[in-house]
Protein backbone atom coordinates (compact mmCIF):
# COMPACT_ATOMS: atom_id res chain seq x y z
CA UNK A 1 0.00 0.00 0.00
CA UNK A 2 1.55 3.43 -1.01
CA UNK A 3 2.87 5.27 2.00
CA UNK A 4 0.12 8.15 3.18
CA UNK A 5 3.30 9.95 5.63
CA UNK A 6 3.56 12.30 3.10
CA UNK A 7 -0.41 12.76 2.62
CA UNK A 8 -0.90 14.19 6.05
CA UNK A 9 -0.33 17.85 5.87
CA UNK A 10 -3.08 20.02 6.79
CA UNK A 11 -3.66 23.45 5.97
CA UNK A 12 -6.52 26.06 6.68
CA UNK A 13 -9.49 25.86 4.34
CA UNK A 14 -8.60 28.99 2.44
CA UNK A 15 -12.79 29.79 1.26
CA UNK A 16 -15.78 28.77 2.73
CA UNK A 17 -17.02 27.13 -0.71
CA UNK A 18 -17.33 23.73 -1.13
CA UNK A 19 -16.50 21.61 -4.33
CA UNK A 20 -15.88 18.39 -2.12
CA UNK A 21 -19.26 17.22 -1.44
CA UNK A 22 -21.79 14.56 -2.99
CA UNK A 23 -24.35 17.91 -2.62
CA UNK A 24 -22.07 19.86 -4.67
CA UNK A 25 -21.63 17.34 -7.35
CA UNK A 26 -25.30 16.94 -7.89
CA UNK A 27 -25.74 20.35 -8.99
CA UNK A 28 -25.69 20.62 -13.14
CA UNK A 29 -22.54 22.32 -14.96
CA UNK A 30 -23.79 25.54 -14.90
CA UNK A 31 -24.54 25.44 -11.54
CA UNK A 32 -21.46 24.61 -10.51
CA UNK A 33 -19.83 26.91 -12.20
CA UNK A 34 -21.44 29.66 -10.27
CA UNK A 35 -18.63 28.36 -7.43
CA UNK A 36 -15.77 27.85 -9.79
CA UNK A 37 -16.32 32.08 -10.84
CA UNK A 38 -16.14 32.72 -7.72
CA UNK A 39 -13.14 31.03 -6.64
CA UNK A 40 -11.83 32.34 -9.81
CA UNK A 41 -12.14 35.60 -9.24
CA UNK A 42 -11.36 35.57 -5.27
CA UNK A 43 -9.55 32.44 -4.35
CA UNK A 44 -7.92 30.88 -7.73
CA UNK A 45 -5.72 28.36 -5.54
CA UNK A 46 -7.73 27.09 -2.58
CA UNK A 47 -7.60 24.38 -0.37
CA UNK A 48 -10.50 21.96 0.54
CA UNK A 49 -11.70 18.80 2.01
CA UNK A 50 -11.52 15.32 0.69
CA UNK A 51 -13.82 14.48 -1.82
CA UNK A 52 -16.88 12.95 0.22
CA UNK A 53 -16.16 8.98 -0.22
CA UNK A 54 -17.91 7.09 1.42
CA UNK A 55 -16.84 3.73 -0.29
CA UNK A 56 -13.43 4.28 1.01
CA UNK A 57 -12.67 4.33 5.06
CA UNK A 58 -10.84 7.21 5.45
CA UNK A 59 -8.15 5.26 7.26
CA UNK A 60 -7.36 3.81 3.57
CA UNK A 61 -7.45 7.14 1.36
CA UNK A 62 -5.51 8.68 4.71
CA UNK A 63 -5.88 12.40 2.56
CA UNK A 64 -6.22 15.73 4.27
CA UNK A 65 -8.01 17.78 1.38
CA UNK A 66 -6.67 19.16 -1.63
CA UNK A 67 -5.80 22.51 -3.61
CA UNK A 68 -8.51 23.62 -6.16
CA UNK A 69 -6.61 25.08 -9.55
CA UNK A 70 -9.49 27.18 -11.77
CA UNK A 71 -7.76 29.19 -13.59
CA UNK A 72 -6.73 28.77 -17.48
CA UNK A 73 -3.46 29.56 -17.08
CA UNK A 74 -2.62 27.64 -13.57
CA UNK A 75 -4.17 24.63 -14.71
CA UNK A 76 -1.53 25.18 -18.10
CA UNK A 77 1.47 25.82 -15.91
CA UNK A 78 0.68 22.39 -13.44
CA UNK A 79 -0.16 20.70 -16.33
CA UNK A 80 3.54 21.74 -17.84
CA UNK A 81 5.36 21.02 -15.08
CA UNK A 82 5.25 17.19 -14.12
CA UNK A 83 8.30 17.31 -12.21
CA UNK A 84 6.59 19.56 -9.61
CA UNK A 85 3.63 17.84 -9.76
CA UNK A 86 3.66 13.74 -10.91
CA UNK A 87 0.94 11.89 -12.45
CA UNK A 88 2.44 8.93 -10.52
CA UNK A 89 0.21 6.54 -8.35
CA UNK A 90 2.48 4.52 -6.96
CA UNK A 91 4.93 6.85 -5.50
CA UNK A 92 2.56 9.43 -4.80
CA UNK A 93 -1.34 10.25 -5.06
CA UNK A 94 -2.31 9.52 -8.31
CA UNK A 95 -4.66 11.31 -10.68
CA UNK A 96 -8.33 11.38 -8.99
CA UNK A 97 -9.56 14.54 -6.99
CA UNK A 98 -11.76 11.59 -5.60
CA UNK A 99 -9.68 9.17 -2.69
CA UNK A 100 -9.06 5.83 -4.54
CA UNK A 101 -8.79 3.07 -3.13
CA UNK A 102 -5.52 1.47 -3.26
CA UNK A 103 -6.45 -2.21 -3.91
CA UNK A 104 -8.06 -1.84 -7.06
CA UNK A 105 -6.13 -0.53 -9.99
CA UNK A 106 -3.50 -3.22 -10.79
CA UNK A 107 -0.31 -2.00 -13.12
CA UNK A 108 -0.75 1.48 -13.11
CA UNK A 109 -0.94 2.53 -17.28
CA UNK A 110 0.69 5.88 -18.26
CA UNK A 111 -1.67 8.46 -17.38
CA UNK A 112 -0.43 7.65 -13.83
CA UNK A 113 3.34 7.71 -14.38
CA UNK A 114 5.92 10.16 -14.94
CA UNK A 115 8.57 10.20 -17.57
CA UNK A 116 11.17 8.60 -18.27
CA UNK A 117 8.18 5.47 -17.47
CA UNK A 118 5.49 7.40 -18.90
CA UNK A 119 6.78 8.21 -22.15
CA UNK A 120 8.61 4.72 -22.76
CA UNK A 121 4.98 3.68 -22.07
CA UNK A 122 3.04 6.50 -24.65
CA UNK A 123 5.27 5.67 -27.25
CA UNK A 124 4.47 1.94 -27.81
CA UNK A 125 1.37 2.79 -29.14
CA UNK A 126 1.70 6.64 -30.36
CA UNK A 127 2.22 6.02 -33.89
CA UNK A 128 -1.35 5.58 -33.94
CA UNK A 129 -2.10 8.67 -32.75
CA UNK A 130 0.08 11.31 -34.86
CA UNK A 131 -1.73 13.27 -38.26
CA UNK A 132 -0.62 10.63 -40.12
CA UNK A 133 -1.89 7.85 -38.13
CA UNK A 134 -5.34 9.83 -37.88
CA UNK A 135 -5.64 10.15 -41.36
CA UNK A 136 -4.35 5.87 -42.15
CA UNK A 137 -7.99 5.27 -39.83
CA UNK A 138 -9.88 8.15 -41.09
CA UNK A 139 -11.64 6.33 -43.65
CA UNK A 140 -12.82 3.53 -41.94
CA UNK A 141 -13.74 6.29 -38.99
CA UNK A 142 -15.85 8.15 -41.82
CA UNK A 143 -16.93 4.69 -42.80
CA UNK A 144 -18.39 3.83 -39.60
CA UNK A 145 -19.95 7.20 -38.90
CA UNK A 146 -21.82 6.79 -42.48
CA UNK A 147 -23.08 3.34 -41.17
CA UNK A 148 -24.10 5.06 -37.91
CA UNK A 149 -25.79 8.04 -39.03
CA UNK A 150 -27.75 6.49 -42.31
CA UNK A 151 -29.23 3.73 -39.41
CA UNK A 152 -31.24 6.63 -37.86
CA UNK A 153 -32.49 8.86 -40.61
CA UNK A 154 -36.18 8.63 -40.98
CA UNK A 155 -36.13 6.40 -37.49
CA UNK A 156 -38.54 8.90 -36.12
CA UNK A 157 -38.15 9.14 -31.90
CA UNK A 158 -34.52 7.80 -30.57
CA UNK A 159 -32.08 8.24 -28.09
CA UNK A 160 -29.28 10.20 -29.64
CA UNK A 161 -26.80 8.87 -27.22
CA UNK A 162 -27.51 4.62 -27.40
CA UNK A 163 -28.18 5.45 -31.31
CA UNK A 164 -25.11 7.74 -32.28
CA UNK A 165 -23.31 8.94 -29.61
CA UNK A 166 -22.44 5.85 -27.93
CA UNK A 167 -21.35 4.03 -31.29
CA UNK A 168 -18.54 5.56 -32.96
CA UNK A 169 -15.94 6.38 -30.32
CA UNK A 170 -16.19 2.48 -28.87
CA UNK A 171 -16.21 1.12 -33.10
CA UNK A 172 -12.86 4.19 -33.48
CA UNK A 173 -10.90 2.49 -30.66
CA UNK A 174 -11.59 -1.01 -31.62
CA UNK A 175 -10.40 -0.59 -34.95
CA UNK A 176 -7.54 0.98 -33.43
CA UNK A 177 -6.89 -1.71 -30.55
CA UNK A 178 -7.47 -4.29 -33.48
CA UNK A 179 -10.79 -6.00 -31.55
CA UNK A 180 -12.48 -8.50 -33.47
CA UNK A 181 -15.85 -7.06 -34.63
CA UNK A 182 -17.85 -9.39 -32.66
CA UNK A 183 -16.25 -8.86 -29.45
CA UNK A 184 -16.46 -4.66 -29.86
CA UNK A 185 -19.73 -4.26 -27.97
CA UNK A 186 -18.59 -6.94 -25.01
CA UNK A 187 -15.39 -4.51 -24.70
CA UNK A 188 -17.30 -0.58 -25.16
CA UNK A 189 -19.96 -1.89 -22.45
CA UNK A 190 -17.00 -3.25 -20.02
CA UNK A 191 -15.50 0.08 -20.70
CA UNK A 192 -18.22 2.24 -20.16
CA UNK A 193 -19.59 0.45 -17.38
CA UNK A 194 -16.14 1.03 -15.85
CA UNK A 195 -16.44 4.97 -15.88
CA UNK A 196 -19.82 5.12 -14.30
CA UNK A 197 -19.56 2.44 -11.51
CA UNK A 198 -20.43 5.50 -9.42
CA UNK A 199 -23.68 6.06 -10.66
CA UNK A 200 -26.16 3.69 -9.05
CA UNK A 201 -28.35 3.11 -12.19
CA UNK A 202 -25.19 1.34 -13.95
CA UNK A 203 -24.38 -0.71 -11.49
CA UNK A 204 -27.33 -3.63 -11.07
CA UNK A 205 -29.15 -3.62 -7.77
CA UNK A 206 -28.15 -5.79 -4.88
CA UNK A 207 -24.38 -5.80 -6.67
CA UNK A 208 -21.53 -4.59 -5.08
CA UNK A 209 -19.99 -1.83 -6.98
CA UNK A 210 -15.87 -3.20 -5.89
CA UNK A 211 -17.30 -6.67 -7.48
CA UNK A 212 -19.14 -4.84 -10.46
CA UNK A 213 -15.72 -2.76 -11.00
CA UNK A 214 -13.97 -6.14 -11.10
CA UNK A 215 -15.83 -7.65 -13.38
CA UNK A 216 -15.82 -4.67 -15.48
CA UNK A 217 -12.00 -4.85 -15.43
CA UNK A 218 -11.78 -8.59 -15.75
CA UNK A 219 -13.70 -8.61 -19.91
CA UNK A 220 -11.18 -5.55 -20.92
CA UNK A 221 -8.03 -7.78 -19.45
CA UNK A 222 -9.72 -11.04 -21.20
CA UNK A 223 -10.25 -9.53 -24.87
CA UNK A 224 -6.93 -7.56 -24.37
CA UNK A 225 -4.85 -10.48 -23.20
CA UNK A 226 -6.08 -12.80 -25.86
CA UNK A 227 -5.60 -10.49 -28.82
CA UNK A 228 -2.13 -9.19 -27.43
CA UNK A 229 -1.13 -12.93 -27.39
CA UNK A 230 -2.78 -13.69 -30.68
CA UNK A 231 -0.94 -10.77 -32.28
CA UNK A 232 2.21 -12.20 -31.41
CA UNK A 233 1.88 -14.46 -33.79
CA UNK A 234 0.12 -12.95 -36.52
CA UNK A 235 1.10 -8.97 -36.56
CA UNK A 236 -1.10 -6.55 -38.35
CA UNK A 237 -0.80 -2.64 -37.72
CA UNK A 238 -3.07 -2.33 -35.14
CA UNK A 239 -2.64 -1.37 -31.28
CA UNK A 240 -2.92 -5.02 -30.17
CA UNK A 241 0.64 -5.77 -32.16
CA UNK A 242 2.40 -2.52 -30.73
CA UNK A 243 1.34 -3.54 -27.40
CA UNK A 244 2.82 -7.30 -28.60
CA UNK A 245 5.93 -6.28 -29.96
CA UNK A 246 6.33 -4.02 -27.29
CA UNK A 247 9.93 -4.42 -25.10
CA UNK A 248 11.07 -2.79 -22.44
CA UNK A 249 15.23 -4.29 -22.64
CA UNK A 250 13.57 -7.84 -23.29
CA UNK A 251 11.27 -7.34 -20.60
CA UNK A 252 7.40 -8.22 -22.78
CA UNK A 253 4.04 -6.07 -21.21
CA UNK A 254 2.26 -8.84 -19.21
CA UNK A 255 -1.03 -9.21 -18.67
CA UNK A 256 -1.50 -6.94 -16.12
CA UNK A 257 0.74 -4.16 -18.35
CA UNK A 258 -2.32 -4.75 -21.24
CA UNK A 259 -5.56 -4.71 -18.74
CA UNK A 260 -4.20 -1.47 -18.06
CA UNK A 261 -3.69 0.01 -21.61
CA UNK A 262 -7.40 -1.80 -22.25
CA UNK A 263 -8.45 0.33 -19.46
CA UNK A 264 -7.31 3.73 -20.16
CA UNK A 265 -8.01 3.18 -23.74
CA UNK A 266 -12.22 2.04 -23.47
CA UNK A 267 -12.07 4.69 -21.10
CA UNK A 268 -10.08 7.93 -22.35
CA UNK A 269 -11.20 6.69 -25.98
CA UNK A 270 -14.75 5.80 -25.61
CA UNK A 271 -16.77 7.98 -22.97
CA UNK A 272 -14.87 11.70 -23.58
CA UNK A 273 -15.79 11.74 -27.31
CA UNK A 274 -19.43 10.13 -26.92
CA UNK A 275 -19.73 12.82 -24.71
CA UNK A 276 -18.53 15.52 -26.63
CA UNK A 277 -20.81 14.69 -29.40
CA UNK A 278 -24.66 14.24 -26.86
CA UNK A 279 -23.51 17.69 -25.71
CA UNK A 280 -22.51 18.97 -29.29
CA UNK A 281 -26.25 18.01 -30.59
CA UNK A 282 -27.72 19.41 -27.64
CA UNK A 283 -25.95 22.81 -27.96
CA UNK A 284 -26.49 22.55 -32.15
CA UNK A 285 -30.42 22.27 -31.50
CA UNK A 286 -30.68 24.98 -28.74
CA UNK A 287 -28.33 27.32 -31.14
CA UNK A 288 -29.91 26.83 -34.69
CA UNK A 289 -27.69 30.30 -35.77
CA UNK A 290 -24.72 28.34 -35.08
CA UNK A 291 -25.71 25.51 -36.90
CA UNK A 292 -26.43 27.26 -39.87
CA UNK A 293 -22.72 29.02 -39.63
CA UNK A 294 -21.22 25.69 -39.81
CA UNK A 295 -23.34 24.09 -42.54
CA UNK A 296 -22.80 27.42 -44.54
CA UNK A 297 -18.99 26.72 -44.83
CA UNK A 298 -18.40 23.07 -42.94
CA UNK A 299 -15.23 22.49 -44.52
CA UNK A 300 -13.77 25.88 -43.99
CA UNK A 301 -14.91 25.93 -40.23
CA UNK A 302 -15.28 22.61 -38.87
CA UNK A 303 -11.92 22.48 -37.36
CA UNK A 304 -12.18 25.59 -35.31
CA UNK A 305 -15.85 24.60 -34.31
CA UNK A 306 -14.35 21.12 -32.93
CA UNK A 307 -12.07 23.26 -30.64
CA UNK A 308 -15.76 25.12 -29.28
CA UNK A 309 -17.70 21.26 -29.25
CA UNK A 310 -14.93 20.25 -26.88
CA UNK A 311 -14.37 23.25 -25.32
CA UNK A 312 -17.99 23.72 -24.71
CA UNK A 313 -18.64 20.14 -23.53
CA UNK A 314 -15.62 20.06 -21.47
CA UNK A 315 -15.69 16.34 -21.09
CA UNK A 316 -13.61 15.47 -18.13
CA UNK A 317 -14.37 17.43 -15.63
CA UNK A 318 -10.53 17.85 -13.66
CA UNK A 319 -7.64 15.57 -13.12
CA UNK A 320 -5.27 15.81 -10.50
CA UNK A 321 -1.47 15.74 -9.36
CA UNK A 322 0.51 15.91 -6.26
CA UNK A 323 2.89 18.28 -5.70
CA UNK A 324 6.67 16.81 -5.54
CA UNK A 325 8.06 19.87 -3.54
CA UNK A 326 6.80 22.74 -1.79
CA UNK A 327 5.67 25.15 -4.39
CA UNK A 328 4.13 28.40 -4.43
CA UNK A 329 0.96 29.26 -6.97
CA UNK A 330 -1.09 32.61 -6.95
CA UNK A 331 0.50 33.21 -3.91
CA UNK A 332 -0.71 29.79 -1.37
CA UNK A 333 2.55 27.57 -0.32
CA UNK A 334 1.57 24.26 -1.94
CA UNK A 335 3.16 21.33 0.25
CA UNK A 336 4.96 18.53 -0.79
CA UNK A 337 2.75 15.48 -1.49
CA UNK A 338 -0.64 17.79 -1.50
CA UNK A 339 -3.26 16.93 -4.17
CA UNK A 340 -3.73 19.34 -6.68
CA UNK A 341 -7.12 19.12 -8.66
CA UNK A 342 -6.78 21.07 -11.90
CA UNK A 343 -10.54 21.71 -12.86
CA UNK A 344 -10.55 21.33 -16.28
CA UNK A 345 -14.18 22.59 -16.52
CA UNK A 346 -13.11 25.46 -14.83
CA UNK A 347 -10.38 26.56 -17.11
CA UNK A 348 -12.89 25.84 -20.04
CA UNK A 349 -14.98 28.83 -18.53
CA UNK A 350 -12.35 31.28 -17.98
CA UNK A 351 -13.34 34.78 -18.53
CA UNK A 352 -10.13 35.84 -18.66
CA UNK A 353 -9.57 33.56 -21.74
CA UNK A 354 -13.80 33.23 -23.27
CA UNK A 355 -15.27 36.38 -23.68
CA UNK A 356 -18.64 34.77 -22.78
CA UNK A 357 -17.59 32.01 -21.34
CA UNK A 358 -20.68 29.86 -21.52
CA UNK A 359 -22.15 31.24 -24.89
CA UNK A 360 -21.57 28.14 -27.51
CA UNK A 361 -19.64 30.32 -30.20
CA UNK A 362 -17.93 28.40 -33.02
CA UNK A 363 -16.51 31.04 -34.71
CA UNK A 364 -13.91 31.75 -31.58
CA UNK A 365 -10.42 31.62 -31.57
CA UNK A 366 -8.66 28.43 -31.96
CA UNK A 367 -6.49 28.45 -29.06
CA UNK A 368 -6.65 28.27 -25.04
CA UNK A 369 -9.23 25.58 -24.17
CA UNK A 370 -8.31 22.65 -21.51
CA UNK A 371 -10.50 19.70 -22.37
CA UNK A 372 -7.80 18.13 -23.60
CA UNK A 373 -5.88 19.09 -20.52
CA UNK A 374 -3.28 22.24 -19.64
CA UNK A 375 -0.56 20.66 -22.31
CA UNK A 376 2.36 18.96 -21.40
CA UNK A 377 3.58 15.31 -21.51
CA UNK A 378 -0.10 13.99 -20.91
CA UNK A 379 -1.56 16.21 -23.29
CA UNK A 380 -4.82 13.81 -24.72
CA UNK A 381 -2.74 11.94 -27.01
CA UNK A 382 -6.20 10.84 -28.66
CA UNK A 383 -6.85 14.17 -29.61
CA UNK A 384 -6.39 14.01 -33.33
CA UNK A 385 -8.85 11.08 -33.52
CA UNK A 386 -11.93 12.54 -30.95
CA UNK A 387 -11.47 15.46 -33.73
CA UNK A 388 -11.40 12.97 -36.89
CA UNK A 389 -14.90 11.15 -35.11
CA UNK A 390 -16.66 14.89 -34.12
CA UNK A 391 -15.76 16.12 -38.25
CA UNK A 392 -17.08 12.66 -39.67
CA UNK A 393 -20.07 12.60 -37.29
CA UNK A 394 -21.33 15.87 -37.67
CA UNK A 395 -20.56 16.07 -41.57
CA UNK A 396 -23.59 13.81 -41.42
CA UNK A 397 -25.24 14.97 -38.56
CA UNK A 398 -25.72 18.23 -40.54
CA UNK A 399 -26.19 16.77 -44.14
CA UNK A 400 -28.17 13.33 -43.40
CA UNK A 401 -30.60 14.52 -40.60
CA UNK A 402 -30.85 18.11 -41.45
CA UNK A 403 -34.29 18.84 -39.00
CA UNK A 404 -32.70 16.66 -36.22
CA UNK A 405 -34.66 18.65 -33.13
CA UNK A 406 -34.16 17.58 -29.70
CA UNK A 407 -37.53 16.59 -28.13
CA UNK A 408 -36.38 16.93 -24.56
CA UNK A 409 -34.37 17.75 -21.65
CA UNK A 410 -31.01 15.74 -21.85
CA UNK A 411 -30.51 13.38 -18.41
CA UNK A 412 -27.73 14.06 -17.08
CA UNK A 413 -24.72 12.03 -15.89
CA UNK A 414 -23.59 13.77 -11.98
CA UNK A 415 -20.77 12.95 -11.20
CA UNK A 416 -17.13 14.72 -10.66
CA UNK A 417 -14.95 13.12 -13.50
CA UNK A 418 -16.72 12.74 -16.61
CA UNK A 419 -19.49 15.71 -17.51
CA UNK A 420 -21.91 13.42 -19.28
CA UNK A 421 -25.43 13.08 -21.17
CA UNK A 422 -27.09 9.46 -20.70
CA UNK A 423 -29.83 10.04 -22.78
CA UNK A 424 -31.12 12.88 -25.29
CA UNK A 425 -34.41 12.50 -26.98
CA UNK A 426 -34.73 13.29 -30.60
CA UNK A 427 -36.26 13.26 -33.99
CA UNK A 428 -35.10 12.52 -36.83
CA UNK B 1 13.08 33.60 -39.70
CA UNK B 2 13.16 30.12 -38.78
CA UNK B 3 11.41 27.82 -36.71
CA UNK B 4 12.94 26.77 -33.08
CA UNK B 5 11.83 23.12 -31.73
CA UNK B 6 12.99 22.69 -27.85
CA UNK B 7 13.38 18.97 -28.29
CA UNK B 8 13.38 18.95 -24.50
CA UNK B 9 9.62 19.92 -24.92
CA UNK B 10 8.29 18.17 -27.86
CA UNK B 11 6.53 15.13 -27.78
CA UNK B 12 5.09 14.89 -31.39
CA UNK B 13 1.23 15.20 -30.30
CA UNK B 14 1.21 16.95 -33.94
CA UNK B 15 -1.15 19.97 -33.70
CA UNK B 16 1.40 21.99 -35.26
CA UNK B 17 0.89 19.64 -38.63
CA UNK B 18 -2.50 19.44 -38.27
CA UNK B 19 -2.33 23.35 -38.53
CA UNK B 20 0.68 23.45 -41.32
CA UNK B 21 1.64 20.12 -42.75
CA UNK B 22 3.56 21.95 -45.05
CA UNK B 23 5.86 23.29 -42.35
CA UNK B 24 5.77 20.09 -39.66
CA UNK B 25 5.60 16.59 -39.78
CA UNK B 26 6.05 14.16 -37.12
CA UNK B 27 6.81 10.53 -38.17
CA UNK B 28 5.86 7.18 -36.51
CA UNK B 29 8.90 7.35 -34.22
CA UNK B 30 6.78 10.09 -32.85
CA UNK B 31 9.97 12.61 -33.70
CA UNK B 32 8.92 16.22 -35.05
CA UNK B 33 10.52 17.06 -38.08
CA UNK B 34 10.29 20.44 -39.67
CA UNK B 35 10.18 20.27 -43.64
CA UNK B 36 11.70 23.67 -43.80
CA UNK B 37 13.42 25.32 -40.84
CA UNK B 38 13.07 28.78 -42.53
CA UNK B 39 9.98 30.27 -43.98
CA UNK B 40 8.61 32.70 -46.03
CA UNK B 41 6.70 36.01 -44.76
CA UNK B 42 3.37 35.07 -46.32
CA UNK B 43 3.33 32.22 -44.18
CA UNK B 44 3.73 33.86 -40.89
CA UNK B 45 0.27 33.68 -39.86
CA UNK B 46 0.17 30.22 -40.35
CA UNK B 47 3.38 29.28 -38.56
CA UNK B 48 2.25 31.28 -35.48
CA UNK B 49 -0.88 29.56 -35.31
CA UNK B 50 1.31 26.78 -35.03
CA UNK B 51 3.40 28.36 -32.32
CA UNK B 52 0.45 29.38 -30.17
CA UNK B 53 -1.64 25.72 -30.79
CA UNK B 54 1.18 23.67 -29.12
CA UNK B 55 0.25 22.27 -26.11
CA UNK B 56 3.73 21.74 -24.87
CA UNK B 57 4.94 25.06 -25.85
CA UNK B 58 7.91 23.75 -27.94
CA UNK B 59 8.19 25.90 -30.80
CA UNK B 60 9.36 29.33 -31.06
CA UNK B 61 10.26 31.54 -34.29
CA UNK B 62 13.76 33.10 -34.29
CA UNK B 63 15.82 35.08 -36.72
CA UNK B 64 17.99 32.98 -39.18
CA UNK B 65 21.04 35.30 -37.69
CA UNK B 66 20.91 34.19 -34.05
CA UNK B 67 23.63 30.80 -33.64
CA UNK B 68 21.10 28.03 -32.77
CA UNK B 69 20.96 26.77 -29.32
CA UNK B 70 21.45 23.87 -27.59
CA UNK B 71 18.56 21.66 -27.08
CA UNK B 72 16.86 22.38 -23.49
CA UNK B 73 17.74 19.56 -21.63
CA UNK B 74 15.68 20.29 -18.14
CA UNK B 75 11.61 20.56 -18.88
CA UNK B 76 10.17 22.99 -17.06
CA UNK B 77 10.18 27.06 -17.05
Amino acid sequence: MVSTAWRRTPHPFTTDLDVSSDAFWAKTFVQRDETFASLREHAPVSWHPPREAPEIPEELHGETGFWAVVKNEDIAFVSQNHQLFSSDSEEWGGIFMRPTDPRIFGNPNFLTMDPPEQTRYRRIMSAAFTPKGVSRISDKINERAEKIIDRVVGMGNFDFVTEVAAKLPMLTVADLIGVPEDLVEAFATAGNNFANVTDPEFVPEGVDPLQFMFAQLTVLRQIGVDLVNYRREHPAEDIATALAQADFDGRKLDDDDIQSMMLLLSIAGNDTTKQTTSHTVNSLGKHPDQKAWLKEDFDGRIAGSVEEFVRHASPIIQFARTATQDVELRGQKITQGDKVVLFLCSGNRDEEVFEDAHRFDLSRDRTGHVAFGGGGVHYCLGNGIAKAQLKAIFSRVLTKLPHLQITGEPDLLFGDFINGIKRLPVHA
Amino acid sequence: MIINVDRGRCTGIGICESVSPEHFEVGDDGALVLVTESFIEEDRGVIEQAVRSCPAKALSIGSALAAPTATAEEGGT
